[in-house]
């Protein structure tokens, strides 16, 4: 039995890929993690003082939130998918977990419009890095 | 040892003697009779006097500014008077000012001694003053006057304006400057890294390239340090400490699930009440560290009750940012026009609160009516489980700290309001409180330390230096000369161009850069223009800058901030969808706030 690692950012976007990942490892057969990583690097963009270590804590709760809605939707349809929570950088953090985890598979979510984080050519370029880095296999659904 | 002392007290000598030494201190502040004074029947510019015979003065700008360190010489009959200036030295000294030669003092006034031995024989009297960003230039004194120096009278002489010159130094100081304001506009370099980089180009050229040809000296590393206003360091500092005890203990989540709760669930009433906490909350702390925590569990509340995070987001942040124009500590542009104009808490907070109010009120109908269809679903589908979890987030995490920090700012709000009356100023307001913090409510200063955001301070540090450069070299008159012109005189047109200038320029450039260099100028127009004396100028400049951010995303960091947290929970707020419901509310409220000022001045 695999393991299929879905990143998620949790919100109303990502529920297209949560339910694609959820019909993948039905078909596969595969356990299933859904990934939210905490990254605070956006805090550059302020000026004025925040503690990085505070807001990485609320984000971390929110994200717990987002992960269990995710776990909630895959048991819905009858799958039983563990949560991961990681904080760091994407790209660093997304590999370190596929090798802790031993992942067969990660799943990535095509962008849903002009207010996706990132554009399809970036998505594209992490899904290829990441290959590289891990050897596995990155799906964009 | 100290019951020696008591007892000398006690006794009658140390009585007296203790009496003697508490009056010396006045019997040397108080005024002797050998100092110049007024006689009775004296007209002004007359000043008689036992000393030398001399002549006083002022030198201002063509805003009237005073002009320091600018040289003065004396030209008696024709012949320049330079022989007493050997041994003087460059820099200015109380000594220097009572000789042939003078330099400006910061307050812009000379002393020129008149040698005693010509005094009776003086036929032709001018003053050659030369000074960097100036034309040098030549003042011949009246036969009157000279009469009157003749007959043993020093002359006070009136105000000697200035004119401008531009030099290669002007071009260096504003191009630094523009491009300080373009790298952080487009977000090449971080704004600390820019205004440095400005620093560092106005120093170097200046201390550098101005020893190779003068035509570049912008200011010496003194004069540069002189543009800084420490208070406003020191308030930043010392708020940035309470608030971060503050921030860990979970008042704005508690505050936010308060909110949700409050509502049960209905989200008119929901955004309502969250646009009234981040108002407030943003007035007494900051807009920034406010958004940042109530984000995440905005963000959950708005799943909770399945409408879009963005709904609630969006009104959040744009009344932080106008929350925060009511107090002198809501905004870091009102800490520095509080600084610069000598505004006080109260001020700001009885000038602008109702003005806030009503565009609050005004920016919550807008809000209401368009985001109508959303706010009036109802679903509240969660889980227990989420619920729980939800709950769980919105809890104050430390109490005992929360009690803590809360009797501290109490007092310190307090002290904000009432300091004045005790000449207690802001800035030590801030520093006590965290001093009081770091004894009573966490005793580790290594990471209350860490708290401090050095690299904002470095910021502003820079920017009071860059500011500084452009008002050396008369950048700044020339816009205030322009402003100047473009309102002629007429305090509503003033308001008017302020305001709206300052909330258009907000949504492009860094409301702060822009913000402090347009102190000087407002200072000039708040002079100028009659019935400005209110400072309703400054007010005008707040109003604008703040609400103004409200019109880009890039406009405060609140808004930059408030779009990272909601980025990661995959809600992407981009720029033109922050426009099309951010520049709306900025028109609604800079309008109100403007007709509030016209009103109300």
């Amino acid at each position: 039995m695999g393991k299929v690692l879905c990143a998620t950012r949790g919100g109303e976007a990502s529920y297209r890929t949560q339910d694609a990942a959820i019909a993948l490892v039905k078909e596969r057969g595969d356990q299933l993690a859904f990934l939210f990583v905490v990254d605070v690097c956006f805090l550059k963009r302020s000026r004025r003082a925040v503690r990085p270590d505070v807001v990485a804590a609320e984000i971390t709760r929110m994200g717990e939130f987002l992960l269990q809605m995710a776990q909630e939707r895959a048991e819905r349809q009858g799958v039983a998918a563990d949560i991961i929570l990681r904080r760091g950088h994407l790209r660093e953090t997304l590999s370190a977990a596929i090798r802790e985890h031993k992942t067969d598979v990660l799943v990535l979510g095509k962008p849903a419009g002009d207010e996706s984080a990132l554009a399809f050519e970036e998505l594209k370029n992490l899904a290829t890095d990441i290959e590289a880095r891990t050897g596995i296999q990155v799906i964009i659904l | 040892m100290l019951g020696g002392i008591t007892r000398f007290i006690r006794s009658k000598t140390g009585s007296l003697a203790m009496l003697a030494a508490l009056m010396l201190p006045l019997a040397l502040l108080h005024p002797t009779t050998t100092q110049a004074a007024w006689p009775a029947d004296s007209s002004p510019g007359r000043v008689f006097s036992d000393g030398p015979v001399s002549l006083t003065g002022r030198l201002i700008d063509p805003q009237g500014e005073p002009i320091r360190g600018a040289e003065l010489n004396l030209v008696l009959n024709g012949r320049p008077v330079s022989t007493e200036r050997e041994g003087v030295g460059a820099h200015a000294s109380a000594q220097a000012n009572t000789r042939r030669w003078a330099e400006s003092q910061p307050d812009g006034t000379f002393v020129l001694e008149v040698p005693s031995q010509v005094v009776g024989t003086i036929k032709t009297l001018s003053i050659q003053v030369s000074r960097t960003h100036f034309r040098s230039n030549e003042w011949k004194i009246a036969d009157g006057l000279i009469d009157r120096l003749n007959q043993g009278e020093s002359v006070r002489l009136p105000d000697w304006e200035l004119d401008r010159k531009i030099t290669a130094g002007f071009w260096v100081a504003t191009l630094a400057f523009v491009a300080m304001l373009v790298l952080i506009a487009l977000e090449i370099l971080h704004s600390t890294m820019a205004a440095l980089l400005a620093v560092a180009v106005v120093l170097g050229t200046s201390l550098v390239g101005g020893s190779i040809c003068p035509e570049l000296f912008i200011f010496d590393f003194e004069g540069a340090l002189g543009y800084i206003h420490f208070d406003v360091i020191f308030l930043i500092m010392g708020m940035m400490i309470v608030i971060g005890v503050i921030e860990e203990t979970g008042i704005f989540q508690w505050l936010a699930y308060q909110s949700y709760r409050l509502s049960r669930g209905r989200p008119w009433l929901l955004v309502m009440i969250l646009m009234l906490i981040t108002s407030v909350a943003s007035a007494l702390l900051d807009n920034v560290t406010t958004m940042l925590l109530m984000t995440p569990i905005t963000i959950q509340i708005a799943i909770a009750l399945n409408i879009n995070p963005l709904v609630l987001l969006l009104p959040e942040v744009l009344a932080s940012n106008v929350g925060g124009i009511t107090t002198l500590i809501g905004t870091p542009t009102n800490i520095l026009i509080g600084s610069y104009a000598g505004l006080s808490f109260n001020d700001f907070f009885v000038n602008l609160t109702p003005g806030v109010l009503l565009a609050l009120a005004a920016l919550t109908v807008y809000v209401l009516l368009r985001y109508r269809r959303q706010l009036l679903l109802h679903d509240d589908g969660l889980s227990q489980a989420l619920l729980n979890r939800l709950r769980e987030g919105g809890r104050i995490t430390q109490p005992a700290k929360l009690q803590k920090a809360g009797i501290v700012f109490g007092i310190m709000l307090l002290l904000f309001v009432f300091g004045e009356t005790i000449h207690l100023s802001p800035a030590v307001t801030a520093i006590v409180g965290a001093a009081a913090v770091l004894l009573w409510v966490k005793a580790d200063i290594e990471e209350m330390i860490n708290v401090v955001d050095w690299t904002t301070l470095m910021f502003f540090i820079s920017l009071f230096i860059v500011v500084g450069a452009i008002t050396e070299v008369g950048l700044i008159s020339m816009i205030a000369d322009t402003i100047g012109t473009l309102v002629s005189g007429n305090l509503t047109v003033a308001i008017l161009v302020l305001v709206w200038s300052a909330a258009i320029l907000s949504g492009i450039i860094d409301n702060v850069p822009f913000t402090a260099a347009m102190l000087p100028v407002v200072g000039y127009l708040s002079r100028t223009i009659p019935g400005a004396s209110s400072q309703v100028l400054f007010y005008a400049l707040s109003v604008g800058s703040a609400m103004g951010g409200n019109t880009s995303l890039i406009g405060s960091s609140a808004n930059l901030v408030t779009a990272g947290v909601a980025e990661e929970a995959g809600y992407r707020l981009t720029y033109l969808h922050f426009l099309k419901v951010g520049l709306p509310a900025m028109v609604i409220t800079v309008s109100i706030g403007a007709l509030w000022l016209l009103i109300w001045f």
